[in-house]
């Protein structure tokens, strides 16, 4: 039994990684405007804007990729799975793109000076380091088809959530000074954004239990917790 | 329905042969350029719960070469069933087994049980005509006969069966119809078979099969020699007769399988190996096997 269609399983292969290039696309935006925050880097979170080219440009080459394949191929079966699923992976990517770049935008309003409270600083950054590694696993889990890795996210997506609430918290009680004050409201919307990241690798990583159960399930139901 | 019919006698003629027309335009096809009414009129009652093909353990050899080996597998009523597999898996033997056909090539048996509903077909006694009447054949090159009329050919089974006159030229009519032939041969029911296109031709033979009223339609490969167009007109079709007729499909079209079969069977080697309804084997077949025929993978 020989391999046949060697055409058509190059291409499928070839949006595969250009899809899972965009999430390293992510990680990258991510560590930058991470570090914007940490050294309220203006310039830096500019860069992040500016960069998010490349994302939304891969997400249109892999939406046209899509499309031909199923038109000129008609893929089945896995194959099936694995094009619909890529068809929601891009979209995340594209959507974590976007994430990235609410945080840069966020960092001028603030001044090149801005004063910085540590506890809520150091939150940030954990969170920061939970969603760049949660975007990491979800990538690796669907390379290796792994569900199991895939599941697990949700459990780093748990601490992510519990630091949203501890930040949250930490700037109602950040005291008078009112250039404090709006910088750690600026800090409660960065986290929000790097919230909506975790949620969107858990997404992926439910593709991936799609592409290799053949039955699609949310992992957490926020409108039906528990 | 449970008395036997293999005596050549059939029990379901009234409800089957009933003309009135019914109130189901809005399932007509739009392929046919003939008025609606006409195809209402092409429409026959829905009529008795169908009939169930079963087939248990099914051999079928060539002398000593084994196409089928221990098939069974159930095609239910007024239900769409295809077959696929790569070339000598046994799908075309296996259904020419279930209307007898596949005895007729030398050195050629079967061994095994195939129930049409409460009647086995291979049964000491059974009339091989009979049991070709009740379950007719489609095949893959329109085969109209070359010296008859287009409506000598769809007569030419009822006349065997003895209908005549009126009765004959009503039933011929209707089955035309049913087959969305009418408006197309109408003005020239006189002309020879053989000058229609391909595409006519075979609904022609179409015709020909359900005129003699059948339990099942078996169809090899019926498309395969047709145009897109040709094809699409006779998968509508097959969309149309599964309402009244159980229909099993060989095809080695996957698309076609996916478009017009309720479930889907893949053969290979003799053997089945999945049978799933048509959605389920196409988006998560459940064997590797299926998996790399579908996707393409075999070579």
């Amino acid at each position: 039994m020989q391999e046949t269609r060697s055409n058509y399983r190059e291409a499928l292969k070839s949006l595969e990684r250009q899809t899972l290039e965009a999430l390293d696309m992510v990680v990258q935006a991510l560590d930058r405007a991470l570090e914007a925050v940490s050294y309220q880097d203006v310039e830096l979170a500019g860069m992040v804007v500016a960069d998010d080219d490349r994302i939304d440009g891969r997400y249109l080459e892999v939406h046209q990729g899509i499309l031909s394949l199923l038109a000129l191929q008609t893929p089945v079966a896995t194959d099936l799975r694995i094009v619909a699923a890529l068809l929601h992976v891009i979209r995340h990517a594209e959507r974590m793109g976007d994430q990235c770049v609410n945080i840069a935008k966020l960092l001028p309003l603030s001044g090149y000076e801005a004063p910085k409270d540590k506890d809520l600083l150091d939150a940030i950054e954990r969170m920061g380091q939970l969603a760049r590694s949660q975007v990491s696993q979800a990538k690796q889990a669907f390379a290796e088809r792994n569900a199991d890795l895939a599941y697990d996210l949700l459990r780093q997506d748990a601490e992510i959530n519990q630091l949203n609430i501890d930040i949250f918290n930490r700037a109602l009680a950040i005291g008078d000074d009112i250039e404090t004050r709006e910088w750690a409201m600026h800090m409660i919307l960065v986290a929000r954004c790097l919230e909506r990241i975790g949620d969107n690798a858990v997404d992926i990583g439910e593709q991936t239990a799609f592409v290799v159960t053949g039955l699609f399930r949310e992992f957490a139901d926020a409108s039906h917790p528990g | 329905m449970i008395q036997p019919r293999l005596s050549l006698k059939r029990n379901s003629e009234v409800s089957r042969t009933d003309p009135e027309p019914t109130s189901e335009a809005s399932k007509e096809p739009a392929v046919e350029s003939s008025a609606p009414e006409e195809r209402d009129r092409a429409r026959p009652a829905q009529t008795g719960p169908g009939h169930r093909v079963s087939v248990s353990d099914l051999h079928a050899y060539y002398g000593a070469t084994e196409a089928v080996k221990g098939v069974s597998i159930d095609f239910p009523p007024r239900e769409v069933t295809a077959i696929i597999g790569p070339s000598g898996c046994g799908k075309s033997t296996m259904v020419r087994c279930i209307n007898r056909m596949h005895e007729e090539i030398p050195h050629a048996r079967a061994e095994g049980r195939i129930m049409l509903d409460d009647n086995d077909l291979y049964a000491h006694g059974v009339d091989v005509t009979s049991v070709r009447r009740l379950i007719g054949m489609v095949f893959q090159k329109p085969n109209p006969f070359p010296t008859m009329s287009i409506f000598d050919n769809v007569a030419s089974g009822l006349r065997l069966t003895g209908n005549r006159g009126d009765n004959l030229r009503e039933r011929v009519h209707r089955s035309l119809r049913a087959v969305g032939l009418w408006g197309e041969v109408k003005n020239r029911l006189d002309s020879p078979g053989v000058g229609l296109s391909g595409g006519q031709q075979q609904r022609l033979c179409i015709a020909r099969t359900i005129a003699v009223e059948p339990e099942v339609i078996l169809m090899d490969e019926p498309c395969s020699a047709l145009d897109p167009v040709a094809t699409l007109k006779v998968e509508e079709l097959i969309d149309e007769l599964k309402e009244q007729y159980t229909i099993v499909i060989v095809t080695h079209n996957m698309q076609q399988a996916a478009r017009v079969a309720d479930s889907t069977v893949f053969m290979l080697d003799g053997h089945l190996i999945e049978h799933a309804p048509t959605k389920e084997l196409f988006t998560n077949p459940k064997d590797e096997r299926t998996e790399r025929y579908v996707t393409g993978k075999f070579g």
